[in-house]
């Protein structure tokens, strides 16, 4: 056992992929720690924030502030206003407006934007201009105005009938992010749900496991239970568990599994039972595989030494059959897991997962960024990481099968 | 010999592959700058033009949202749910009796059908005895109302309301829904329909009206399962000076029918839709982000007029819910609205601190129509946790059990939470009063059931399978605020089968119920104010239903790279965001501009 272990990690695929799949299962454990709480709760209000450091505006204006004078500040400030887009977009306005630039200067943003103060009237409407534009202009007036607004804005809170102010927020104000008091990083962003990602994707990959071992496990036993008892038993047994599992394999396993979520209908669909139910459509390949196996065993010496001793057939098949092929069980049994997390994510994504609002899947993680459009309107963070993992989970487990093949199988032994 | 099949088969498939290309559509190829391009509208192909059938789903004609679509069959009266007028279309002017039992309408001299004769008070009688008799939409929603139309000469006529027991009209209300959405058909034509089909009423509801007569200022030219294509009707009677004084702008309306609402967004943002009445989620990133000449009527947030509740309703066949107006008003309570306007709105909803909950819409005509300081305490604004479950606690509903949920008589209470699968931002609003549940220790579970299957269990009066599901009250109409409130609580809908008319959740309450009858008749303002205070204090007592966000009963948004100048809030022109197409909304089509 101890030899069979070292020489399994001596395989450098094998080795990779235990790492890979150890590692995400070592976050799974430990990032809850630093992230509590429920990993379905909505914290943001609206869809899709994007990933970053999010600090409260209402902490912040109250916290301590350190003055820094930066040179480019009022540049960088101008520049986040308004583009040089815009500033096309001014210019192009006082022409229909025929409005003389020729003397000033696209770049000199001070002498365009009294020119703006002077001339903007949002009332006007120019011949030909569509709705959009005219709001667009708007829009930018907006932040032109915003420009030349005083250097120092109030914040002030109400009291009874009167205002009264709570603070002074300068254009040097700097505030270190780690006084302000709430601060949340969303290095995921949030999903369509305000829920944030990172945290749903740590927990979902957890269920997607569970989901994936469930699956390989219901799929293992019956097609190892099936594939022995059809080997070893052989004739009418043989020819009818056989016949069983032909047609089963005949009729596409995924057509099989959808029409079978389908019947049990949404309110049954609980993650386990999503899981057996893949469970349940999966075995064929594994009985088959094992039957063929059995059958070359059970003429060896071993096994019909066994069978003169008047061992039980149960006897003879746990230990004289099954240790002879417990490597290859293994192998097949990581493959199902595999196949089975790649199940649940197909079937999710059809809307035919296990029910929502309860544990979060891999599956409906992405089901739900489709539904919300978030391949079409940029939200990559909503299904990009969640493909990521549903990818390396995958790739770690089918290479630590191709590590195990490389060891056991003696046609591939080095 | 086998190269030589080899290569004429290449050629014949090089010939197959060259005729296609060359056999080229001339309906594919419109003028675009005549051409307004539409989606959102027309799903799947047409069944048929005949105005006086039923399931025609030729809704670029035969339709009714917020207001009838006029463009080729056209009603009395247009409707502008803006400001709540009636504007003369087929009818000059119309007037009611002192006791609101008849009302006498005076046509338009210049009214002409597509054949040059003109409309007359015979076509509208003709058109009414016909609706009644093979109960289609219009007959079957008007005859409780409307009892008979006489023609008093060829340009007048006088429709009586229906009169109940004490000799007092039904509700003359509806009577003036009837003005606004009752298309009219020519008599001629309809003795035509009628003779053909022998006076069978189901051949004639479902006669195809290839020949039908219309009156409108467009008519069909082309349409298959791909696209609908109607054509303007040069000779319009409309552009004479007692009504538009022009013809519409605009030389063919195009319909292309798409697959689902991405597919009809995606035409929008390509410019290949020029009106598109769609819910488009975050539609500000369209102009702010993908920088495209794209508008709604209004510039800021929410962009549209908002006119209808989509509301959660609690089956009342559920004795657990039909019991506990606490658990009813705990759950409601509970439920976090803004998350619910921003994210499945995305705040194209005002919120319920905006626009505090009533049985009214939003609008300004509505909204006056109740007392809002007397029922101020009754209202909630969401996400109040404690105070929901102080109700409960209150109430008796608590766990006994200690295992995190809430019993009622010794049982756990389970409800589900339930929406038809695929409409996205209904399914995210039942999400969010699922987590309510949670939150307070009542399971609410979701369930999204396909279309087919929830709206035949949903409109069963006697269902139990559904605990809160979601539905839509009636919109804008003359009619209304009584027809949404006579939906949330009236007793016409008890036990009715296929029930798509209202009360889904089959609540009964007398004491709501008589005042409900009480408002038809009702004339002086004030008594109006009180009855509707009144029942809006029942409403928020006992909580049968609570409306989730406030949202347009059409969605409005223009491309503007061909086609400008379409309505919008600030433009004083006072057209209703109606598509362009619906009730007074059509003028729209009379001012467009081509773009430069």
């Amino acid at each position: 056992m101890k030899n069979t272990l070292r020489q399994v990690f001596h395989s450098s695929k094998f080795l990779t992929g235990f790492l890979i799949f150890a590692a995400i299962l070592l976050t799974m454990w430990i990032y809850p720690l630093f992230n509590p709480g429920n990993p379905l709760e909505m914290i943001g209000v609206g869809t899709f924030a994007q990933p970053g450091t999010y600090f409260s505006l209402y902490d912040a204006a109250t916290t301590r502030t350190e003055t820094l004078r930066l040179p480019d500040a009022d540049e960088k400030r101008i520049t986040n206003l308004v583009s040089d887009a815009d500033r096309a977009a001014m210019i192009e306005w006082f022409g229909l407006m025929e409005i003389d630039v020729s003397e000033v200067d696209a770049t000199d943003i001070d002498a365009l934007l009294d020119l703006w103060l002077e001339h903007y009237d949002p009332s006007v409407k120019i011949k030909g201009m569509t709705q959009a534009r005219r709001n667009f202009f708007k829009r930018l007036d907006k932040n032109l105005r915003q420009i030349r607004a005083a250097d120092t804005l109030l914040v002030m809170h109400q009291e009874e009938e009167e205002l009264v102010e709570k603070a002074r927020i300068t254009k040097t104000d700097y505030v270190n992010v780690s006084d302000v008091a709430n601060v949340k990083r969303l290095p995921l962003g949030t999903d369509n749900f305000g829920r944030d990602v990172l945290k749903e994707l740590v927990s979902a990959t957890g269920t997607s496991i569970v989901i994936g071992l469930i699956a390989g496990t219901v799929a293992t036993l019956i097609g190892l239970t099936l594939g022995l008892l059809a080997g070893y038993v052989g004739g009418l047994a043989d020819d009818i568990i056989m016949f069983i599992t032909n047609i089963f394999t005949v009729i596409p396993g995924f057509v099989l599994l959808i029409l079978i979520s389908y019947s049990i209908g949404q309110d049954q669909r609980g993650a386990s039972v999503v899981a057996i139910v893949i469970g349940l459509t999966s075995w064929t390949w594994t009985a088959r595989s094992v039957r063929s196996q059995v059958i070359s065993l059970r003429n060896r010496d071993h096994v019909n030494l066994s069978k003169l001793s008047g061992h039980s057939l149960f006897r003879i098949i746990l230990t004289d059959i099954l240790p002879y092929i417990a490597s290859y069980v293994v192998m097949a049994f990581i493959l199902q897991v595999s196949s089975g997390i790649l199940a649940e994510a197909q079937l999710s994504l059809l809307g035919l997962g296990p029910k929502t609002t309860v544990t979060p899947t891999l599956g409906l993680m992405m089901n739900w960024a489709m539904l919300y459009s978030a391949h079409t309107n940029g939200s990559w963070w909503a299904y990009f990481p969640v493909i990521l993992t549903i990818t390396l989970i995958s790739f770690s487990l089918n290479l630590m099968n191709t590590g195990l093949d490389q060891v056991f199988n003696p046609t591939l032994r080095d | 010999m086998k190269k030589i099949l080899a290569i004429l088969l290449a050629l014949t498939m090089i010939a197959a592959i060259g005729s296609t290309a060359f056999a080229a559509d001339d309906v594919s190829e419109l003028p675009r700058e005549e051409t307004l391009y539409f989606a959102g509208q027309q799903w799947g192909a047409v069944n048929s033009w005949n105005i006086m059938g039923t399931n025609q789903n030729n809704s670029m004609v035969i339709a009714n949202t917020s207001g009838y679509r006029s463009l080729m069959f056209e009603t009395l009266f247009m409707y502008n749910f803006l400001n709540g007028e009636l504007t003369g279309l087929l009818a000059d002017s119309y007037e009611w009796n002192d006791d609101l039992t008849e009302v006498k309408v005076v046509l338009k001299d210049a009214a002409k059908w597509c054949d040059g004769t003109p409309v007359t008070s015979q076509d509208v009688v003709r058109t009414w005895e016909v609706d009644a008799e093979v109960m289609n939409t219009a007959g079957g929603s008007y005859s409780a109302f409307v009892d008979s139309i006489e023609a008093v000469n060829d340009k007048e006529f006088v429709i009586y309301a229906a009169l109940n027991d004490d000799g007092d009209p039904v509700n003359p209300l509806k009577v003036n829904d009837f003005l606004i959405e009752v298309p009219i058909a020519q008599a001629a034509w309809i003795d035509k329909l009628v003779e053909r089909c022998g006076g069978d009423t189901v051949k004639i509801l479902n006669d195809p009206g290839e020949d039908v007569v219309w009156s409108g200022p467009y008519t069909k030219y082309f349409c298959d399962d791909q696209k609908v294509v109607l054509i303007r009707d040069d000779n319009y009677w409309g552009q004479d000076a007692s009504m538009w004084g022009k013809l519409p702008v605009p030389k063919y309306i195009c319909h292309a029918i798409y697959a689902d609402n991405p597919a009809g967004e995606l035409a929008l943002k390509a410019g290949e839709v020029d009106v598109c009445q769609q819910f488009i989620g975050n539609i500000q990133d369209l102009w702010l982000k993908d920088d495209l000449p794209i508008s709604t009527f209004y510039e800021e947030a929410p962009y549209g007029v908002c006119l209808t509740m989509p509301t959660a309703w609690y089956n009342m066949n559920i004795p657990v819910l039909e019991e506990n107006a606490a658990l009813r008003k705990a759950i409601a309570m509970a439920v976090d609205y803004d998350t619910i306007i921003a994210n499945a709105m995305t705040n194209q909803s005002p919120s319920f601190a905006d626009v505090p909950r009533s049985l009214m819409n939003p609008t300004d005509g509505e909204q006056a129509l109740y007392d809002h300081a007397a029922v101020k305490d009754l209202q909630w604004v969401g996400n109040d946790i404690e105070g929901a479950k102080a109700l409960l606690d209150e109430a008796g509903i608590v766990d006994s059990d200690g295992d995190g949920w809430r019993e009622y008589d010794g049982e756990k209470i389970s409800l589900n939470a339930v929406c038809p699968n695929g409409w996205t931002d209904w399914q995210a609003s039942m999400e969010v009063v699922a987590a309510a549940g949670d939150k307070i220790g009542v399971e609410i579970t979701t369930l999204y059931p396909e279309w087919d299957i929830y709206q035949t269990v949903f409109t069963n009066p006697n269902q139990t399978e559904y605990a809160i599901f979601m539905w839509s009250p009636d919109a804008a109409k003359p009619s209304n605020p009584w027809t949404r409130v006579n939906q949330f609580m009236g007793s016409d809908y008890i036990g009715i089968e296929n029930n798509w008319s209202g009360n889904w959740g089959q609540y009964v309450n007398e004491e709501a119920d008589a005042l409900i009858k009480e408002i038809p008749l009702t004339t002086d303002k004030q008594d109006l104010i009180d009855l509707y205070t009144e029942l809006t204090e029942i409403y928020l007592t006992e909580v049968p239903s609570f409306s989730l966000m406030y949202r347009p009963s059409m969605f409005h948004a223009v491309n503007e790279s061909v086609w400008t100048n379409f309505p919008t809030g600030d433009d004083g022109r006072n057209i209703p965001p109606a598509d362009c197409t619906d009730g007074y909304g059509i003028a729209a089509l009379y001012d467009l501009e081509l773009v430069g």
